[in-house]
């Protein structure tokens, strides 16, 4: 028994010759034995089991992932040095909401440097707080919307999203007259003159709601409610399962299947840690109200790009913003309101 | 601590020693394993693009079979109840294999989900204290509780059994009946949990109903012990383990009522869809009867009714569920169906049409079947490990010497 | 028993805990805007830094004040006076005069509602006119446009018509009925989008 064991547990490299298998039932170490063969043959017609084989290739492969680690550390200089220690300390930080603003400033910085010396290029990227006495809300109107779709070209130049898979945050439904809010038989990837006869259109993104079920069911609370009632995520700490698309009742959510590519020349360099700077594959991305936009008191992108004006952004606490104008005096409706999830996008209409 | 080294060291002589057919079956295993590693690693090179999933169906053919296989887990311990209840001895032979069974699936659930992530490597952000975990409010941190205290009672009674057998020892009621208990409780929760993931989304109206949990445990206890069934028929054929009809029979008895249950609960939600559709409805008439022209489903469903109508009316009747042949065949048939019907038939749908009413299809790709054929053949694997070891142990083979 | 009682224990004690709570106690949104406006002095952000380079007035209408662009300085030839410095009539019976504005066509309302001295003073060309013939200025050529579109005019005195210049913070700056509308022909034209999703597409072939 104790020859058989000590046979399966140690590394046999082929070179002795078993006379007596103990084994019952399973392969012998296979050797060449009795013919002699050239240097060629001894090489390539050594009969080998797959046990061995295994064994053999696993320590080749344990042998050269160490030459070539030993190899780059030779090699590289303290940039790649600082690239990984940068690497390293990125992937142990902790949740992005727990952080006090110390240790917000830290990330953010190491992110800029991270990409600074992976890119050479200087990005900016805030890491603002919420201001206080601050709620954001938005209002559109759908008498207004022509179906343009500059808020979706101006969104996509902003918040640097994939350009590979056509990432879009923001959807214009093209609507049918007469059929109402009936939006499977609208239709949002329509290309022709507009507005078409007999149609009507209406946007939909991330609502932002008060009340959100996606915030609920996040098992590592990635994605939660900011101060300013903005629905946030943190790239970083998301795990990339989706059970927040799979709770979005208005399809808020886009997740980066593959990892996303942007043409340098297009990179929006103004970024916010919780907006628009850059994703990597598998985490879960959205519309963050132009997080660095809005915090800085600028209106978001689509709301500024749309030029027809049906777009309205501001504060839902400052009485006399237009957003609460529109509140107090427009007939306002917000999508799938028994759903209880409390939108922060309202409808209206001239 | 010295008899679980020896045990280690004897079952692992013993299990890489057998007949050729167990060596072959073995081979065959470690070869789709092999095929999954290599599908998985090309998802961790791309990303899960390289799988038919997409922004409207974000979850496939991964938490299809997670779905299946925490049922089948929850139901294998079942078994464990009549066991010790009811006092019922016939079924202490099956009790083993169940829950040898149960760890099988449970180790495949998590492989499931840990393929199905996109940032497997931030898995540890769920870690309570070096992480954040979401608890009470996300179903899933419920789950991950649910699931990983189950493994470990399932891990822990019947090694603590296995071990005293072992040593030739009785084990001690007193420690293992209060295990037992609470895995038999705990066996339902965790399929409860898992539906109340899906039955929480007010999002998808497909999902949003009560009878999701009750349908969940339903047809668990008619694929699990269909599974254990075609199990301790293999067993009885390959092994030395007596295995009485009897048992056989009783589990055959679970199976068939909890098939019609299964099925009276599947007439229920027909009749909720179709006798006044809604706008809720569109998700059921697009696995039923396909929607604006889109029905890759159809047969699918179809096929798993079918498949589950035939099996529920062979078992009705005491002459056909006593003939092994047949019931067997109806056995293989549920398990298959039920498969189909809470992978394709649920899931999926669940989000065709997505929240704006458009649909846009979704089958899985090579790459996606390749892990999922590795991540069984992997289960199949570890099932065959402990079914082995334990008969051994229980037939006196595995001995341990001083 | 003891076993029995300690996990009936233990689930009690899970579920009382696992109950949800809700971070604030409002209803609904509009409870909660309510409340939280109640004691709102304003925030440190303001729109002054967006709109430092740009000239602009004061404007107060349907008890809403707000800025609005200056409109004066950004017309080419203003002032009009330099050309028109003879009342129209005049200036048409004069020989080898040039030929200006003779691009621009009305195409606004029909011409039993509108032409050009409907809003241009015949004899100030410096300044327009209401229905009544009372003056109003250049600057102020919202109030033109509110004498037939009252409902827009209503909007946009709120902020619910036009574009906001300068961001969402308080002050408001608004652009005006010209800022968007050429007065002369308004309306827009129709147009293709501004972009066509293709993965989209594909996606639900």
């Amino acid at each position: 028994m104790n020859k058989g064991i000590k046979k399966w547990f140690s590394l046999n490299l082929g070179n002795k010759k078993q006379s007596n298998c103990g084994c019952s039932g399973s392969n012998c170490d296979g050797e060449v034995s009795g013919n002699k063969k050239d240097g060629i043959s001894q090489v390539f017609d050594v009969d080998m089991n797959r046990r061995q084989a295994f064994k053999k290739i696993t320590a080749g492969l344990m042998i050269g992932a160490g030459a070539v680690s030993t190899s780059c550390s030779v090699v590289s200089g303290d940039e790649s040095k600082e690239k990984s220690q940068i690497e390293w300390e990125e992937y142990f930080k902790g949740n992005y909401k727990l952080m006090t603003d110390e240790e917000k400033d830290k990330t953010v910085n190491r992110l800029v440097r991270s990409y600074e010396l992976r890119l050479g290029e200087k990005i900016n990227i805030s890491s603002k707080n919420a201001i206080d006495d601050v709620l954001f809300g938005y209002a559109f109107n759908i008498s207004k919307c022509q179906g343009y779709m500059d808020c979706v070209n101006a969104c996509v130049k902003e918040n640097n999203q994939d350009r590979a898979s056509e990432m879009q945050y923001i959807r214009i439904h093209e609507m049918n007259d007469g059929k109402g809010l009936n939006f499977g038989e609208a239709d949002d990837s329509y290309y022709h003159e507009v507005p078409a006869q007999g149609h009507f259109y209406m946007g939909t993104q991330c609502f932002h709601c008060d009340n959100p079920p996606c915030v609920e069911v996040c098992p590592v609370q990635a994605t939660w409610k900011e101060k300013d009632g903005i629905v946030v995520i943190d790239y970083d700490w998301c795990i990339g399962c989706r059970y927040c698309m799979a709770a979005c009742p208005y399809d808020g959510r886009r997740f980066n299947w593959s990892t996303p590519q942007i043409p340098e020349q297009e990179v929006n360099k103004d970024q916010h840690y919780l907006g628009n700077r850059l994703r990597k594959k598998g985490v879960m991305e959205k519309c963050t109200f132009c997080i660095q936009r809005s915090r800085k008191g600028q209106n978001p992108a689509c709301v500024e790009a749309c030029p027809t004006g049906s777009r309205i952004f501001g504060n839902l606490l400052d009485p006399d913003s237009e957003v609460r104008w529109v509140l107090a005096n427009k007939k306002v409706f917000r999508l799938k309101e028994d759903l209880g999830t409390e939108p922060k996008f309202w409808y209206f209409m001239d | 601590m010295k008899v679980l080294i020896n045990l280690i060291k004897d079952s692992l002589v013993y299990l890489t020693h057998g007949r050729r057919s167990y060596h072959f079956w073995m081979a065959f295993l470690t070869f789709l394993m092999l095929i999954g590693m290599y599908s998985y690693s090309l998802q961790l090179e791309h990303g899960l693009s390289v799988t038919g999933m997409n922004d409207r169906v974000s979850w496939g053919l991964y938490i299809s079979n997670f779905t299946f296989l925490v049922g089948i887990a929850a139901a294998a311990v079942m078994l464990v109840l009549p066991a010790y209840v009811l006092k019922d001895f016939d079924f202490k032979q099956a009790v083993l294999i169940g829950e040898g069974l149960a760890v099988a699936a449970l180790f495949m659930c998590l492989a499931f989900i840990i393929a199905d992530m996109g940032g497997p490597a931030r898995l540890w952000h769920m870690i309570p204290g070096i992480g954040v975990f979401n608890f009470p409010n996300s179903m899933l941190t419920w789950d991950v509780l649910a699931l990983n205290g189950y493994l470990f009672i399932n891990i822990s009674i019947p090694l603590y059994i296995l071990i005293m057998r072992y040593q030739g020892k009785t084990p001690n009621p007193k420690i293992y009946i209060p295990g037992v208990m609470i895995s038999v409780f705990w066996a339902v929760s965790i399929h409860l949990v898992t539906a109340f993931l899906y039955q929480g989304l007010q999002a998808r109206p497909f999902w949003n109903n009560a009878l999701l949990g009750p349908r969940f445990l339903a047809s668990a206890f008619t694929a699990g012990p269909a599974l254990i069934i075609l199990v301790l028929a293999m067993i009885r054929k390959f092994t030395d383990f007596k295995i009485e009809d009897k048992t056989i029979q009783k589990i055959a008895l679970v199976v068939t009522v909890a098939a019609q249950i299964n099925l009276i609960m599947l007439i229920s939600e027909l009749f909720k869809e179709f006798y006044a559709p809604t706008h809720h409805s569109e998700s059921a008439y697009y696995l039923f009867f396909g929607l604006h022209g889109k029905a890759k489903l159809v047969p699918w469903i179809w096929t798993a009714i079918s498949m589950n109508v035939l099996a529920t009316v062979i078992l009705f009747f005491h002459k056909l569920r006593n003939n092994f042949t047949v019931l067997y065949f109806a056995c293989t048939l549920l398990f298959i169906g039920i498969w189909i019907e809470k992978g394709f038939g649920l899931i999926v749908p669940g989000f065709i049409p997505g929240p704006w009413g458009k649909i846009a299809e979704y089958f899985p790709t090579l790459t996606e079947v390749g892990v999922t054929i590795g991540i069984w053949a992997m289960g199949a694997f570890i099932f065959s490990i402990l079914a082995r070891t334990g008969i051994a142990i229980e037939l006196g083979k595995l001995k341990y010497k001083k | 028993m003891d076993i029995k009682l300690k996990i009936i224990f233990i689930c009690t004690f899970i579920l009382i805990t696992s109950c949800k709570h809700k971070e604030d106690d409002y209803h609904n949104i509009t409870d909660k805007i309510e409340d939280l406006s109640k004691d709102f002095k304003g925030v440190p952000i303001s729109s002054d830094k967006y709109t430092e380079t740009l000239k602009k007035v004061e404007v107060t209408e349907n008890w809403q004040r707000f800025y609005i662009p200056e409109r004066k300085s950004q017309i080419k030839s203003f002032e009009c006076s330099e050309c028109h410095s003879k009342p129209l009539y005049e200036l048409q019976g004069e020989e080898n005069i040039e030929k200006s504005h003779w691009d621009i066509s009305l195409k606004h309302a029909n011409l039993a509602t509108m032409d050009c001295v409907t809003c241009h003073s015949e004899n100030n060309m410096d300044e327009l006119h209401s229905i009544t013939g009372k003056r109003i200025d250049f600057n102020l050529s919202h109030k033109l446009c509110a004498q037939c579109h009252q409902n827009q005019f209503k909007d946009w005195s709120g902020g619910a018509h036009g574009k906001q210049i300068g961001g969402w913070a308080q002050p408001r700056v608004s652009q005006t009925c010209v800022g968007c509308h050429d007065p002369h022909k308004p309306g827009f034209e129709k147009r293709w989008p501004a972009r066509y999703n293709v993965h989209m597409v594909d996606e639900r072939k």
